[in-house]
């Protein structure tokens, strides 16, 4: 039966299938120059230095992403304004995308980006489907379990969102109420009283007592639900950014509700059980505390947080 | 993902009555006069509009209840359809491909005769038709890299995909070789054809014949089952409309693109299906 012999064929298809690799997977490579080269004195400044990528006795990670010609960065592209997918082009935008690209642009390599779910990058063992994250994680005690942090990249406030109509006026009246916010993240955990920042972050606010948590995915999802005329949570904590876009959008019937309740340092996150992650970490590191003192990091901010420098501490 | 009840035994195939039905159809034309004709013609229209005024009120509906702007398809329609279906037809297409030759190799351990083979057969099955789809798709790609196995995020997801779906058409292809007549299989013994010549030459063509039809409905069904793959960075269609739709603040109409792409591809690939089912009854006239 000439069916059973196209069977051989099946080698063909295989390699089909691996040429296939890069086509519609979750990575998309683009010139790390490209989004950086805006910061002209940084980029002067940097001319002088070598690159952690062309210097001599590189070692571990490092060396290996440095031979690969490019860093895998993980993000959530569905955090508008940190990560999100342009409208029209589907291209990776935001604030994240571009520390992320300046990051590997002062590495010496081109950056790549995948996108798995939230809760996957901070669980750790990455398995090396990606070097780092530069996916806006706070660094918490608990994460710094499985994760390795660099210094924070910027910091934003944690901030409650309800119904324009509602008739809360303060964060303690939400006391025995559900709140919605997205899954593993710190929102969550200060609910649960499980929120533990590192060390030098400032106290975070009293719990309202008896509050508790509904998740989704991803934080949007929580606007999205009010939107549909669902009515299971009385008000939603995300990234101030967040709930301040998702009301510029005009799409939500919502209101910033009090103070934040906490402010949050977020950094670079790599897998601690990835071996030999030190050189990497220490590399990324310190192009951070660069980026923070040419003022890279306060420019980004600007650009994306509507004037507003997130790079310092509150 | 239904796999039909099929019988097992020798006798009827499974497309004799869709074959009954084309026959019908043709013989019924035949045999009506210039009235009925026209009442037929007045039932394909009025029932054409019934479908028109559905599509518009459920789609339109739906729209609605999103509260989103017609403009958010002009910007994000054609990304979510020109860079998501695609990948959904790529992925869809190597997975049934590949889960076409697991079905094969799995139907005839199935009913081989070998105990080893037969019980790496009935195993295979066993598993995957026992565990979750979404469950065997995070494990080839989150826990395989543990044994240094780590295949790029579209090879995972055509894995999974042709692994799941090669269990489920193993019993397809296992019921359609078990429908292809004795005779034609004693027909060929008495002519003293060994048994391996047998099942290559005369009863497998038979049987992939018979079962078409049923791998085309799991086609159809693995087209809208990929979506499960947008969770490991697969930049499908659903993927791409969920991240675009909350990039947009728009969700939920970003879903009901996606939505109208799975739905006409379904009905692209159901008219081709049904094509080649007419196709194949023919030779049975």
């Amino acid at each position: 039966m000439r069916n059973l012999r196209r069977l051989a064929l099946l080698p063909a298809a295989m390699l089909v299938l691996a040429a296939c690799q890069n086509t519609g997977a979750g990575s998309t490579s683009q010139s790390a120059s490209a989004s950086t080269s805006s910061s002209a004195e940084a980029s002067e400044s940097q001319a002088a230095d070598v690159k952690p990528c062309e210097s001599e006795g590189i070692d571990g990670l490092l060396a290996q992403v440095c031979a690969a010609g490019k860093i895998v960065v993980s993000t959530d592209p569905a955090y508008p304004p940190q990560s999100f997918l342009n409208e029209e082009t589907g291209e990776y935008e935001g604030f994240d995308i571009d520390v992320a690209a300046a990051i590997a642009e002062r590495l010496g390599v081109e950056v790549e980006f995948t996108d798995p779910t939230f809760d996957a990058v901070v669980a750790g063992n990455w398995s090396g489907r990606w070097d780092m994250s530069v996916g806006s994680v706070t660094v918490t005690e608990e994460r710094s379990q499985v994760l390795d942090f660099t210094q924070p990249y910027y910091f934003t406030p944690a901030q409650f969102a309800v119904l324009e109509d509602s008739s809360y006026q303060s964060v303690d009246e939400l006391a025995g109420k559900v709140i919605c916010a997205g899954e593993s993240t710190t929102y969550v955990f200060w609910v649960e009283g499980t929120l533990t920042l590192g060390e030098g972050a400032p106290e975070p606010a009293p719990v309202p007592e008896g509050m508790t948590a509904t998740t989704f995915p991803t934080d949007i999802d929580c606007a999205e639900s009010w939107r549909g005329g669902r009515t299971d949570f009385e008000a939603w904590l995300t990234a101030l950014p967040t709930a301040q876009d998702a009301i510029d959008s005009g799409n939500y019937a919502i209101r910033l509700l009090g103070d934040p309740v906490f402010y949050e340092p977020l950094a670079v996150a790599f897998d601690k059980a990835a071996e030999d992650n030190d050189s990497l970490l220490a590399a990324v590191d310190q192009i951070v505390g660069e980026m923070h003192e040419d003022g890279t990091l306060t420019e980004l901010s600007e650009k994306w947080y509507e004037g507003l420098d997130y790079s310092t501490e509150q | 993902m239904s796999i039909g009840g099929f019988p097992t035994g020798t006798g009827t195939a499974p497309h004799a009555q869709s074959q009954f039905m084309v026959e019908h159809h043709a013989e019924l034309l035949d045999s009506l006069d210039s009235a009925q004709r026209r009442n037929l013609w007045r039932f394909r229209i009025i029932s054409a509009l019934v479908w028109v005024a559905l599509v518009l009120l459920v789609g339109g509906g739906m729209w609605l209840a999103s509260g989103a702007e017609f403009e958010f398809v002009q910007t994000s329609g054609p990304v979510i359809v020109l860079q998501g279906a695609p990948t959904t037809v790529l992925v869809s297409v190597l997975a049934i491909t590949f889960a076409t030759a697991l079905a094969i190799i799995g139907a005839l351990g199935r009913l081989s005769l070998n105990p080893i083979f037969s019980a790496v057969a009935s195993f295979y099955v066993s598993l995957i038709r026992g565990t979750p789809l979404l469950l065997q798709i995070y494990f080839i790609y989150f826990a395989l890299p543990q044994l240094d196995i780590v295949l790029p995020a579209i090879q995972a997801g055509v894995t999974a995909l042709a692994l799941n779906y090669g269990a489920y058409m193993t019993e397809i292809f296992r019921a359609g070789i078990q429908a292809v007549p004795r005779g034609q299989r004693e027909a060929a013994q008495a002519l003293g054809m060994p048994e391996q010549l047998v099942m290559r030459r005369i009863v497998l063509p038979q049987a992939v014949r018979i079962v078409i039809p049923a791998v085309g409905n799991e086609f159809i069904a693995m087209i809208k089952d990929s979506a499960l793959v947008s969770l490991i960075t697969i930049h499908e269609t659903l993927f791409l409309a969920q991240r675009i739709g909350r990039s947009a603040f728009e969700p939920t109409a970003a879903l009901i693109i996606a939505g109208a792409v799975y739905w006409t591809l379904t009905i692209i690939f159901s008219f081709f299906q049904a094509r080649l089912e007419r196709r194949l009854a023919r030779s049975d006239r």
